[in-house]
């Protein structure tokens, strides 16, 4: 068992705060992401937990073993970095025997030239099980080239090949999908889960794009000027998020929020039509959010709008709507089939139960919704 | 239709110049190198290779080579280990380095010429500072030291007119001025190796600087290392200015310092030898063009990372 445990981790360079106090707890064989925006720090956090990085205060454990003193090498790491980091003057083959060679070599076994002569079995067994790793990425066929002649996916396939050939304690992962096209990025996505599926072991990977970490992760940590807000499953953080900005950076399109106003009954009302009581909540302004696929084109809708602009994904059309009186922008989806034209009048229902309601100061306000006064 | 001739109108002016300024008077030497020409005469006669017989078999030329290749290589070899050594110290100091920099740098800038001048009082056997310094240090557990001990009861060596020792201290100043422009060639071929790599290697387990070194460091500099080599053996080679300003005749003492740069000018100038000069310059363009086919060669070969 490893599990990796970051505690009140602290990283300030000069005087910008990076890091702030962080706790993250990450159970074996787990795919945890590091999402949010650039400059989170969420890359910072990933360098220290690999040892590239000193902490200003805190501790990181792996397994029972507390190693903030412990230098990267000896942590039992392995890392695909963003720009790959390959060595260019090696081939593919002698890239990924690299970390082998490191390890289970002595100094001598690794000097030059007299060095393979002393440890040719040992070299054989090592190259073996770069074969059987290439084999897996299915990579056999460049391990002759140097990586100047790969392509990004190549090369991305071999940094992750590099970081496969010993079994490490987890795999790091600093956005390797960013440097791709789009269509590669997405078919990368399916064979990394695949390949922690197959590995089980812990993945710890960090991206800015919101989509990669829902699509891929067992947990995700959305992380915000320095801090987490927020820790868990895809699915919860979704559905289910503590806060304005965690909701607003996850989903896309992005949620819509409106700013509404609750009454001394505990009445909400959102863009001028009441969505029913909620207890133990006072008379205030607040935001609502709620995702574009709770709200649904409808004739009889209790909420119009003039349609502004169209998005068209294919399987989705969004559809921008402004409505009369209100500053907000609602954003709708919509199926191809039944999707009105531009600058077209619609009508549209709000589920009151999908409603997200946050306080002025962007934190969550569960609130238990009495009367179900559902649009009609 | 006259378009298609505009290229010409493009290269043609440094085709022109290339011509006259570089490819004109090689061609003009190659061919002196057959004669006998003297300046000043209005004919010369034919020689053949009479000139290069000369070169190869006279014992003034064989210790011409042999200053030269003693001066070339040992100063190409220190001059770009001590680069790489100072820059590799420099790089990995978080303060001062642009102090250390400079200072390594200052002989390079500095005109050999009158840096020579100050050397030759440094050297000098009876009031330099070098065996004033030396003859200090008699006495103490130096002199268990066998040279040192000879030195101590007769007198330390006359570093530029002994023959046994001048071209070495001669290399010394080349080297002491030389190794400043390597450095500087080698920091801007640090700054080139992406701060990833030495991520990933340790990430891949290497725990030792030295490790590091050859993983990382030596590989990626490979390229500035072709071109530094390269540069170092020409900038040898062409060494005048020292010879010159210790020895203005004869080239050292038993011609131990005559290296090619100042065979031609002994020749060619102040003999007025035209031919023979001509003759030497073109075996030196012929250490040069090979040298510069292996750099072009490795170039190519092997130092081309894309």
């Amino acid at each position: 068992m490893s599990s990796i445990s970051l505690r009140t981790i602290t990283k300030s360079f000069g005087d910008a705060m990076v890091l702030d106090g962080v706790d993250l707890d990450i159970k074996d064989g787990k795919f945890v992401t590091l999402v949010g925006p650039s400059g989170c720090g969420k890359s910072t956090l990933l360098r220290i937990l690999a040892g590239l990085e000193a902490t200003d205060a805190g501790t990181v454990t792996i397994g029972k073993r507390d190693v903030t003193q412990t230098r990267p090498s000896l942590r039992n790491l392995a890392m695909v970095f963003q720009s790959y980091a390959l060595y260019p003057h090696l081939s593919v083959a002698q890239n990924m025997l690299t970390p082998l060679l490191m390890r289970d070599l002595t100094k001598t076994q690794r000097l030059p030239v007299i060095g393979p002569l002393i440890s040719r079995a040992k070299r054989k067994a090592l190259t073996a099980q770069v074969d059987a790793v290439a084999q897996t990425l299915k990579i056999t066929e460049l391990l002759t080239r140097k990586p100047g002649q790969l392509s990004g996916g190549q090369r991305q396939r071999v940094a992750l090949g590099r970081a496969m050939v010993r079994n490490p304690v987890a795999f790091l992962m600093d956005e390797p999908l960013s440097n791709l096209d789009a269509a590669l990025r997405v078919h990368m996505r399916s064979e990394l889960t695949e390949l922690h599926r197959r590995l089980k072991t812990t993945f710890v990977y960090v991206t800015h794009d919101q989509a990669e970490a829902l699509t891929m992760s067992d947990r995700m940590a959305v992380m915000m000027g320095g801090k987490i807000l927020q820790f868990g499953r895809p699915d919860d953080i979704y559905r289910d998020p503590n806060s304005l900005a965690v909701a607003r950076f996850v989903g896309s399109p992005a949620i819509n929020t409106l700013s509404s106003e609750i009454d001394e009954q505990g009445t909400l009302t959102v863009l001028g039509e009441s969505m029913g009581r909620f207890s133990g909540l006072s008379q205030q302004s607040v935001v609502v959010g709620i995702r574009p696929e709770h709200l649904t084109l409808s004739k009889t809708g209790r909420f119009g709008g003039m349609v502004k602009h169209r998005e068209n994904l294919g399987s989705d059309v969004f559809l921008h709507l402004v409505v009369d009186g209100h500053a907000d922008v609602v954003v709708v989806r919509a199926t191809p089939a039944h999707a009105p034209a531009l600058a077209a009048q619609v009508r549209f229902t709000m589920s009151s139960d999908h409603l997200l309601i946050f306080g002025a100061d962007g934190q969550r306000l569960r609130a238990e919704h009495t009367t179900s006064k559902v649009a009609v | 239709m006259g378009n298609q001739r505009a290229y010409l109108w493009c290269i043609g002016p440094a085709l022109i110049l290339m011509f006259l300024i570089l490819l004109l008077p090689i061609f003009i030497a190659a061919g002196m190198s057959f004669t006998n020409y003297s300046l000043g005469n209005t004919s010369a006669d034919f020689v053949g290779l009479e000139n290069y017989e000369q070169i190869f078999t006279r014992s003034t030329y064989a210790k011409m080579f042999g200053a030269t290749f003693r001066y070339v290589f040992l100063v190409v070899p220190m001059t770009v280990g001590l680069g790489l050594g100072a820059a590799l110290l420099i790089n990995s100091l978080t303060r001062f380095g642009e102090v250390y920099k400079t200072i390594y740098f200052l002989p390079v800038m500095s005109a050999l010429i009158a840096m020579a001048i100050v050397w030759e009082f440094a050297f000098h056997p009876t009031i330099g500072i070098i065996n004033a310094t030396l003859e200090r240090g008699c006495g103490t557990f130096l002199e268990g030291w066998t040279w040192y001990a000879k030195g101590c009861a007769r007198t330390f060596p006359l570093w530029l007119t002994d023959r046994d020792y001048a071209i070495w201290t001669v290399s010394f100043i080349g080297i002491w001025q030389g190794f400043g422009f390597n450095m500087v060639l080698y920091l801007a071929g640090l700054t080139g190796i992406p701060r990833d790599l030495y991520h990933a290697a340790e990430m891949d387990g290497t725990q030792s600087a030295w490790d590091r070194f050859c993983l990382v460091t030596w590989p990626m500099l490979g390229p500035t290392t072709v071109f530094v080599v390269t540069i170092s053996f020409i900038r040898s080679f062409q060494v005048f200015d020292t010879v010159e300003a210790f020895y203005p005749q004869g080239g050292g003492p038993s011609k131990s310092v005559y290296v090619m740069m100042f065979a031609i000018y002994e020749k060619a100038i102040q003999q007025n030898l035209m031919g023979i000069g001509a003759a030497i310059t073109m075996v030196f363009l012929g250490f040069v063009m090979i040298l510069t086919l292996i750099q072009r060669w490795l170039v190519e070969r092997r130092t081309h990372y894309a």
